[in-house]
């Protein structure tokens, strides 16, 4: 059926490579079924070495200037089923993105999968998870919307069985479910915006022209691919999957779900928005902001509330996503004034975030699986303690805890303050209501940002210092080094790219420059590995680098002065202050639970906390046999948008299910007589 | 390379130096206005040098954490005190003097106070950084909008440059958009340094504390790098607040080495009557319940979100 094989040039062969490794890797992980350690071992590897010559590629692609690079395309009989391999900067910057998680992902999966030995069937996780990267990497390579679509139904489907994987838990199998009915929803926007794309132009190529498209139809498209991709993204009110399906799969299959799949809908919405619909309605970009918002500040707050480490990310993905979308609304909206400078730079901004959230949320997923390989347990109400136990997974979770809160000098500062700087310079220069808009998601993004700190502060605060909760964490110990080393390369980019960010920012702006014929990369003085060459917006700057040296420099002299002054620091253990009762115990210490009461008190309107106390008596008032304390929150998305849709759907198919099954034969005769009369009819029309 | 020294030894030397002296004012008035004769002016060096020569006790519980959040709590606050300037005859020699980062690194002294305290397994601790978080949380977006208000109308992020086009802004205090701005920054003030009504810095009643509660495990050298930065950290917004809305640079209209002294000579003068200031108004209200403090960060959200929208109305 396939028939010709054509490539044309030779930037491709690299990526058709990676792509190739890791068919291999998935055909031999189903080949090794029955040998568990060594299939494990292979397949990551060999993923590994798909993952380098992914890099390659991508940093190749990026270093050349062509705006299209050459054309793999593979032919076949089916019509419109062209698949075509087209990767300009966009792509290249995507692929790696990918490729720096997968690496480091399969490098932590070695050690990772080890729990699985001899319980479950790792050669088939380990094809589904080869698998799973390929076709992640296929969504971001592909040049046609027949393709783009046939590859994001793959992802789709191959992440449903990596987050049903342990399906002996009823919990895993309803995410699943939900996961899938979701996602599909999704998809059906999607293919809705393609069908809209193909009426207009008669082709799927997603490279080509949007001109012949008029305006309603154009704003119809973005309404799709805003759902279709908003859905994917986990924006809000269409997240409800992800802190069901997030905690459900296996936590290296988390890591990539959350560091990239969803990233894929911002690469949607950057290639079928920004490139081809090119924007030029006000409102597109204004939409996006508003979404961006929400969600950064209602995932924020859930995340609060969370005390199972795996839902608590999810929902902390959903805030990063707002984030990213902040900065593309800010572009959308630039785009649309044919503001270039301004556009690119919001670009970038939201580029370099999608790659910073890929590493940070990356490395915390791997993190949170370390924690569950080491304690057996996904709730931090019963951790406590580890950082006595597991030195090293602590400094590392600390790194990626500081980088996700935007706090100096990691990565996820320098994209925050180019998304501040982005907005900054939108109320310098937009209309009135935009300028509100601008202020308040500045507004957000503070609140968002300081919100994360505390949520990151319980996260480590509570499962890695003070005393262990449960015999779990006491016992637990630090995992095998392979994984150590998967997180320690990702935290290792957090920590360069917050201290030299201009190289990574160079990268992104090309990307831009591609898309937008803008360059912002003089205007941020970019500098080779150059700590003390700033970034530069609106006569301002930053040089971390330099806030590096002189945070060390203090310390130092100050370390110097005390020592000379004052002589050597001299410190004496002893418990910790217990007013003079009985000695300080575990359950005496603050909770996750406690620690963010006073913020669920605040947010009481959004979060609706109830409580439950049950007293068991005892022979006195004052000794009673035991105290329940329960206190929840309730999901008023799921409450009071999904349920009733779904309650309405479910009576109504109820109702209509007798009316239309009768039971009667004649009345299904006349079903079929009127279809063929009706598609006889169409037949006649068109 | 003159001009290097002297701004580094201006911004860390005479902050240090200068920090512990507006606690000790704040003091001697508060208890002035209570018939006490009070501690002297100098107190809080003294308590300093004192804590410096003892020996800490640490928890057995605790990790390394708890030993290098002194460190990074002084560090950011003298970082945050090398990105606002005390006089703007000084022209800052490194590049980062921007005001989000100003935010963000005062964000990660807080982040290591917050896991410190959890550090010992203490209740204490662990009821201080819950409040904190929220506290914090709160003023946040307060924070970025009345800073980034001014950084609007004098078209850049830069703190310096926020203060040099504030000279050129005849009386900011009787103007709509300053006022506003300088209200909410007062109420941010009293958030950040732990001040009546949001926090009492006297108190150690479990019930009340908040920053006490965070370092209550503290004690010899380390109490005093938390009290120190703490200290410059006060300063640091005491001189944002002082140069942006009481400019008096350009009052001077001389400029070299006696201009600079005559300019920080003023400048101190400002920050003795601020401290001044503060403890009136720690004297004159009390101390909110916490989930009170909601509304007074709203009420300083609100009137920099005013501020922000008189800057449409009557321009800059």
């Amino acid at each position: 059926m396939l028939i010709a094989l054509q490539n044309i040039g030779e930037h491709n062969n690299l990526f058709l490579a990676a792509v190739l490794l890791y068919l291999i890797a998935a055909v031999i992980a189903l080949a090794l079924t029955n040998q568990h350690k060594l299939c494990n071992l292979v397949t990551n590897s060999i993923c590994m070495v798909a993952a380098l010559i992914g890099i390659t590629a991508a940093i190749i692609r990026l270093s050349t200037d062509a705006i299209l690079a050459p054309v793999t395309i593979l032919k076949s009989q089916i019509p419109f089923l062209l698949l075509e391999i087209k990767i300009d900067h966009l792509s290249a910057f995507f692929v790696l993105c990918l490729s720096v998680l997968a690496l480091c992902v399969s490098i932590y999966s070695i050690g990772y999968n080890a729990h699985y030995y001899q319980k479950r069937n790792v050669g088939f996780f380990n094809f589904l998870y080869a698998a799973f990267i390929m076709s992640m990497l296929m969504v971001i390579i592909s040049g046609n919307a027949i393709f783009f679509y046939l590859s994001w139904e793959a992802m789709s489907l191959i992440s449903y069985f990596l987050v049903i994987f342990e399906s002996e838990h009823e919990e895993n199998r309803r995410a699943g479910r939900l996961y899938i009915i979701m996602t599909h929803l999704g998809t059906a926007f999607l293919l809705i915006g393609f069908m809209i794309m193909f009426a207009y132009t008669h082709s799927f190529d997603m490279f080509g022209s949007s001109e012949l498209i008029p305006e309603t139809a154009k704003n119809l498209m973005f309404t799709c691919f805003l759902i279709g991709f908003g859905t994917k993204a986990g924006v809000i009110p269409l997240h409800i999957w992800l802190p069901y399906a997030h905690p459900a799969a296996p936590s290296n299959v988390s890591a990539l779900m959350s560091g990239f799949m969803i990233k894929t809908a911002i690469y949607g919405l950057i290639r079928f928005v920004l490139c081809y619909l090119q924007v030029e309605q006000l409102w597109w970009g204004a939409v996006i902001l508003c979404i961006g918002v929400i969600s950064a500040v209602l995932g924020v707050a859930y995340t609060l509330m969370e005390h199972n480490i795996k839902k608590l990310l999810a929902f902390c993905s959903v805030e990063n996503i707002g984030i990213i979308l902040i900065g593309l609304g800010v572009s959308f909206i630039a785009a649309a004034q044919n503001n270039d400078f301004l556009s690119s730079l919001a670009l970038v901004a939201t580029l370099l975030h999608t790659f910073n959230h890929a590493l940070f949320k990356g490395g915390l997923f791997l993190g949170a699986g370390s924690l569950q390989y080491a304690t057996h347990t996904k709730d931090i109400e019963k951790l406590g303690g580890l950082i006595h136990k597991m030195p090293v997974t602590a400094v590392l979770v600390l790194c990626f805890s500081l980088a996700i809160s935007a706090i100096v000098p990691f990565n996820g500062f320098i994209s925050e303050w180019l998304i501040y700087q982005a907005l900054f310079l939108n109320i310098n220069m937009g209309t009135a209501g935009l300028n509100i808009l601008s202020i308040l998601s500045i507004a957000a993004l503070a609140l968002s940002g300081a919100l994360a700190a505390a949520a990151f502060v319980k996260l480590f605060g509570i499962s890695f210092l003070g005393l262990p909760r449960s015999d779990h964490a006491a016992q637990a110990k630090e995992v095998p080094i392979v994984m150590n080393i998967g997180m320690g390369i990702l935290a290792a980019f957090c920590l360069i790219i917050g201290i030299f960010p201009a190289s990574f920012v160079k990268l992104a702006d090309r990307v831009a420059d591609s898309i937008l014929g803008s360059s912002v990369a003089e205007t941020l003085q970019p500098g080779f590995l150059s700590a003390t060459v700033p970034l530069t917006v609106s006569g301002n700057s930053i040089a971390p680098g330099e806030v590096l040296i002189a945070l060390t420099v203090v310390i130092l002299v100050v370390l110097l002065m005390l020592r000379l002054f004052w002589g050597k620091y001299q410190a004496r253990k002893y418990g910790t202050w217990d007013c003079g009762f009985e000695s300080i115990n575990a359950r005496m210490q603050y909770t996750a639970t406690g620690f963010s009461k006073p913020i669920r008190i605040v947010l009481s309107i959004l979060y609706r906390p109830g409580r439950k106390v049950v007293i068991e008596e005892g022979e006195s008032d004052y000794f009673p046999k035991s105290v329940k304390y329960k206190v929840w929150t309730e999901s008023i998305f799921e409450k009071y948008l999904y349920s009733p849709v779904i309650r309405v759907l479910k009576s109504g198919s109820e109702k209509m299910i007798y009316l239309v099954q009768t039971g009667s034969v004649h009345v299904y005769l006349l079903y079929i007589f009127i279809s063929i009369l009706a598609l006889m009819f169409y037949n006649r029309v068109v | 390379m003159s001009d290097m020294i002297l701004f580094f030894i201006v911004q860390t030397g005479f902050v240090i130096l200068a920090a512990p002296l507006v606690n000790g004012i704040i003091k001697k008035i508060k208890a002035l206005t209570q018939k006490r004769t009070g501690a002297p002016l100098l107190q809080m060096y003294y308590d300093l040098f004192k804590l410096f020569k003892k020996t800490s006790v640490v928890s057995d519980v605790s990790s390394w954490i708890f030993r290098v959040t002194p460190y990074i709590v002084l560090a950011t606050a003298v970082a945050a005190a090398l990105i606002v300037p005390v006089t703007t005859l000084i022209k800052p020699v490194w590049n980062s003097g921007d005001v989000i980062l100003l935010v963000y690194i005062l964000a990660l002294g807080r982040f290591f106070m917050m896991l410190a305290a959890l550090d010992t397994g203490s209740t204490f601790g662990g009821m201080g950084a819950s409040r904190e978080a929220m506290i914090s949380a709160l003023i946040e977006p307060s924070i970025m909008v009345s800073l980034l208000t001014i950084g609007l109308i004098a078209k850049s992020t830069s703190v310096f440059e926020m203060m040099t086009f504030m000279q050129t802004v005849h009386n900011p205090l009787i103007h709509p958009v300053y006022l506003m701005i300088f209200f909410a920054l007062v109420i941010i003030i009293m958030a950040e340094t732990a001040r009546i009504p949001v926090d009492d810095p006297s108190t150690h009643l479990e019930l009340t504390m908040v920053h006490e509660a965070m370092l209550l495990e503290y004690s010899g050298r380390s109490l005093a790098l938390m009290e120190l930065g703490a200290a410059i950290k006060q300063l640091v917004f005491i001189t944002l607040l002082v140069n942006l809305f009481l400019p008096h640079d350009q009052l001077l209209g001389i400029s070299g080495i006696t201009a600079i002294g005559i300019s920080l000579l003023i400048y101190l003068g400002k920050v003795v009557a601020t401290a001044v200031l503060i403890a009136i108004v720690e004297v004159s209200t009390v101390k909110l319940r916490l989930f009170s403090i909601p509304n007074l960060a709203a009420l300083s959200f609100i009137l920099s979100f005013i501020g922000f929208l008189q800057f449409f109305v009557f321009g800059g």
